[in-house]
């Protein structure tokens, strides 16, 4: 296969923007797969992936297409997680390709999470191909979004395609344009070897699995290797393609996509953006973009039964082999006993790190209430970062504490630009621009506080927008916050777990807040509960749980105990499923719910 | 093992449906005598595995058992003492309803050798009757109970409802005023349950009734029981109070008791040897079934030693005398305290439970919280 035909390419789209269905078509029109053997949407592998609507993991599939003038080609479509935790993730996934296939539906038009991938496309020199899908929705507004289209990307109305994945419309043209537009990959093959990693999967045979482009130069199998950035070296196990499942082929050349084993059984050894070279021959650097991925955000996953200790500890073990960005270590509370701080990329990592572990490993968890990194300045002048709010230095020692701050760009038509300004404010937003990429679309450019951002910003950003607005950030820097420690208490004792560090203005309203939900949330005891919300020794609000006085079925005759015994056993599960904090039993949900707004 | 047991049969007729009820009854009563004749087949299909024992109890509930026409009633006793070896020194009652109960009847059932009638009474005002969907006068309840004197019966019960929507503290304490002077030997006092399936369910779901909350409920309760005990009936269940110990429910104690019976008719359920199982609630199923001669069964399933244990815990921790921890040890092999030992330890850290002797038993403030208690073990 010369180097000429091949085209590396990835498709860019805002999800439900059909990015998956029009995947499935590529696949079924150059024949790499047949149509009765689709299970829908075969690129997202994962359950949670399906169901969710996402992709969270990249993965990449390869396609010989026999052109009607008789040139074969071969096709590496490079897949992109779509949502905003993920963004390093996709940035490699650009880099490997020369092309993107810009996908928008034409009922949706742009979004913010398309427009900041495709700036990292055509910051990676990528030849965008716009697409508008979905051409044959009733509430298709194709000549709108071609506008937007024309204004965003500056081409000219002729350049943009027009498809129904669904339906198959539109498929051979696109087809046609990769093979015309995408430019071929480049590159020396006589150079050393320069091969990105722009993704990596654990398989529990073979070790872990990375899927990378060779830039420069060629690999076999058998050949010493080295990874640049974690400076490991490892001798090349098996290369070959993915055509969906593996398929050996024994060496990769310059521009082509495959995926190496090395006998690595450590995702951490491999990182996506690292760069692989010869150990014999090694390139001089490492291709540019690497960046070491840190979590975002912080909780604390405990077990609910503490003897699950060990158990939750090899089901972490085994999460991270196809998770590297989730990163753990043990902690301990007072409240939960022995347990992990876990960091994650941002919110969705984190739900759906909680889901894995209850679904795929059987974990009964608690996840406590997440935070964000602060940055603390001592009196001594020393630097600490805190994950964790009960590691808070004493106020004693503390001169000042520092949050994260993101900069946002959220894109929505203009008459729900009032109520976005509303809750950006209301989460110490700082607006720095409002501009407008056409008449229906205005793009507010904001600097947030990333701790406000965590929790609910998202959510409720679409739904003051009826779920027009959309959302795009990076991380900012630190800047000096007014911040408080915000303790609660249950009968009396601090419930470590519950602490959260919280802006001094908000910390009455967010008090009494907490101290409400955890009344509605906790159910009546034999005793009463009292509630407080404390800073310091400072109580500021309070609320309390009356003793439970009546819980008995007053009939338990007829011969039916079998009913009785289930209904029994159902609340003794319930039960099992609450922690005991001292006397008091607390549900799961109390522990994460405290600091989201609804109701 | 031949230790008491109990026979229940079910008659599943009503004039009319009850709002709250939710034992299996139907009001197509052109289909009593197909019923008695498939019930007839069931106890003859049931002989042969329960020759050896000997039942203490025989429990007539409903429905309406008083429904049944005198000849049904004599035909279904005379199979049950031809098939079944019954003590004759048992406990043998029958649930009725007032408004259906002649003193002819009750002479009749008398004859047949009822020795304690249950009467559904519910409550003394008509309002109330009227809302809890009751055929029905109070007047009605006074001359059937003379009647059910009159008859011989020395041992009668009276239902009574509380904690119903629209109930006052007024009302109830006139209602179980004219209930003691009636004098009964034995009162049950049930706390409304909005059970699935009925159309006070359906009422609660839409909001047009609305339970009352757990303080008011527990107000009740407890007012029922202060005036019961004053009168000199001790609460010897959750729900079931009676004047002496010969006036215990025998029947239903073999529940609470965790011994053996056996239940016929569609929707009764058995336990014996560790088994548990029930029959259709479908009275067409029921006797479809048996017409081709196979037993009309709904479920069966056979509890592990963990459910029989807890099963006896929760069922013994109902009974004011409490649980016997010397017969835990003698069915199961196992020491009751050390099997939960934790659990006990944290109930008598809350004062939910107490010991006399070998005997666990609820404590005062345990009692309205039975199921929580049970949540413990």
């Amino acid at each position: 296969m010369s180097i000429k035909n091949i085209r590396n390419f990835c498709i860019i789209a805002h999800i439900d923007h059909g990015k998956s269905t029009l995947a499935d078509r590529l696949l079924e029109y150059t024949g790499t797969l047949q149509k009765r053997q689709m299970q829908d949407q075969v690129l997202d592998s994962m359950d949670l992936e399906r169901e969710r609507g996402i992709t969270i993991k990249a993965h990449a599939v390869r396609m010989a297409y026999l052109a009607p003038d008789g040139q074969k080609y071969v096709f590496n479509l490079v897949d992109t997680p779509g949502h905003v935790d993920f963004s390093y993730e996709v940035s490699r996934s650009l880099a490997a390709a020369e092309g993107a296939l810009l996908l928008v539906d034409a009922a949706q038009g742009v979004e913010a999470q398309t427009i900041s991938n495709l700036y990292q496309a055509v910051d990676n020199n990528l030849v965008i191909i716009p697409v508008i899908n979905k051409i044959d929705l009733p509430s298709a507004q194709a000549e709108v979004v071609k506008h937007q289209l024309m204004e965003l990307i500056g081409c000219s109305e002729s350049d943009i395609l027009l498809a129904s994945a669904k339906s198959g419309v539109g498929i051979p043209e696109i087809i046609q344009e990769i093979i015309d537009r995408i430019p071929p990959p480049s590159g020396d093959s006589q150079a050393p070897l320069q091969a990105l990693i722009f993704d990596s999967q654990f398989d529990s045979y073979r070790g872990v699995v990375a899927l990378v482009r060779v830039f420069s130069g060629e690999i076999s199998e058998k050949d010493k290797i080295l990874f640049m950035a974690t400076d490991r070296s490892f001798e090349v196990e098996e290369l070959g393609n993915l055509v969906l499942k593996r398929v050996r082929t024994g060496k990769l050349d310059t521009g082509q996509v495959g995926y190496l084993i090395c006998g690595a059984k450590n995702v951490r050894d491999i990182k996506v953006g690292d760069t692989v070279t010869l150990a014999k021959n090694p390139a001089l650097q490492p291709l540019p973009g690497y960046r070491q991925v840190k979590p975002m955000v912080y909780a604390g996953i405990y077990p609910v039964d503490s003897n699950d200790f060990e158990d939750l500890r090899t089901s972490l073990e085994k999460l991270v082999l196809n998770d590297s960005a989730l990163h753990y270590e043990p902690e301990t509370s007072s409240a939960l006993g022995f347990g992990f701080r876990c960091g994650f990329l941002g919110m969705l990592h984190m739900e759906i790190v909680q889901e894995r572990l209850e679904r795929e490993f059987d974990q009964l968890i608690i996840v406590t209430t997440p935070n964000v990194v602060y940055k603390t300045i001592l009196t001594s002048g020393e630097i600490q970062y805190v994950d964790n709010p009960t590691q808070m230095p004493a106020p004693g020692v503390l001169d000042k504490i520092e949050e994260p701050f993101i900069d946002a760009h959220v894109i929505s038509p203009p008459e729900f630009i009032g109520n976005i300004m509303k809750l950006s404010n209301e989460k110490r937003g700082i607006l720095k621009n409002t501009s407008y990429i056409d008449p229906t679309r205005a793009d507010l450019h904001y600097h947030l506080p990333l701790a406000e951002v965590v929790f609910d910003y998202f959510d409720r950003l679409k739904s003051v927008s009826r779920g027009y607005a959309s959302l795009d950030y990076e991380f900012l820097g630190y800047r000096e916050g007014s911040l408080v420690k915000l303790d609660i208490f249950i009968n009396g004792e601090v419930l470590d777990a519950l602490s959260v560090i919280v802006h001094k203005e908000k910390a009455y309203e967010q008090g009494r807040s907490i101290c409400q939900k955890l009344r509605k949330l906790i159910p009546r005891q034999m005793f009463e509960v009292v509630i407080q919300a404390g800073i310091g020794s400072k109580i500021i609000a309070r609320e309390s749980i009356k003793p439970l006085r009546k819980n008995v079925l007053a009939k338990c005759y007829g011969g039916d105990i079998t009913r009785k015994r289930k209904l029994l056993e159902k609340q003794k599960e319930g039960k099992r499923r609450m922690k005991q904090f001292g006397r008091v039993e607390i549900p799961q949900e109390a522990f994460l719910s405290v600091l989201s707004t609804d109701d | 093992m031949n230790e008491h047991a109990g026979l229940y049969i079910h008659v599943p007729f009503c004039r009319q449906k009850c709002e709250y009820c939710d034992f299996y009854s139907i009001t197509r009563l052109e289909q009593v005598e197909e019923f008695v004749e498939a019930l007839l087949a069931e106890i003859a299909l049931r002989a042969a595995e329960f020759r050896e024992q000997v039942f203490q109890t025989v429990f007539f509930g409903g429905g309406t058992p008083s429904l049944l026409s005198e000849e049904q009633l004599e035909r279904i006793w005379r199979a049950l003492q031809a098939n079944f070896q019954i003590d004759p020194g048992g406990e043998f009652s029958i649930e009725s309803n007032p408004g259906t109960l002649t003193l002819e009847k009750l002479i009749h059932f008398r004859a047949l050798g009822f020795n304690r009638l249950s009467m559904g009474v519910q409550s003394f005002n008509p309002a109330e009757l009227r809302f809890l969907g009751r055929i029905h006068s109070v007047e009605e309840v006074r001359e059937n109970f003379r009647n059910a004197r009159e008859a011989g019966f020395r041992n009668v019960n009276l239902d009574l409802m509380t904690a119903f929507p629209g109930l006052t503290g007024e009302s109830f304490r006139y209602s179980m005023e004219q209930a003691l002077a009636l004098a009964p030997e034995h009162i049950s006092c049930y706390t409304l349950i909005f059970e699935p399936g009925t159309v006070f369910y359906k009422k609660m779901r839409s909001g047009e009734l609305n339970p009352l909350n757990e303080d008011e409920e527990a107000a009740y309760y407890e007012l029922a029981r202060e005036m019961l005990e004053a009168h000199g009936y001790c609460q010897y269940e959750i729900s079931n109070f009676a004047r002496g110990r010969e006036h215990l429910c025998r029947h239903n104690l073999v529940y609470w008791e965790h011994r053996p019976y056996l239940g016929l008719g569609p929707s009764a359920h058995s336990f014996y040897r560790k088994v548990r199982w029930a029959n259709k609630r479908s009275l067409t199923i029921y006797i479809k079934s048996l017409q081709k001669g196979q037993l009309p069964l709904d479920f069966r399933e056979e509890l592990s030693p963990e459910q029989l244990m807890f099963e006896y815990t929760f069922l013994g921790l109902r009974l004011r005398e409490g649980l016997d921890t010397g017969e835990f040890r003698q069915r199961f092999g196992m020491d009751f305290q050390e099997k939960y030992r934790s659990a006990i330890r944290k109930l008598a850290e809350n004062e939910l439970v107490e010991w006399r002797d070998q005997y666990l038993r609820l404590s005062p403030r345990g009692w309205l919280v039975a199921d929580t208690v049970a949540g413990y073990f």
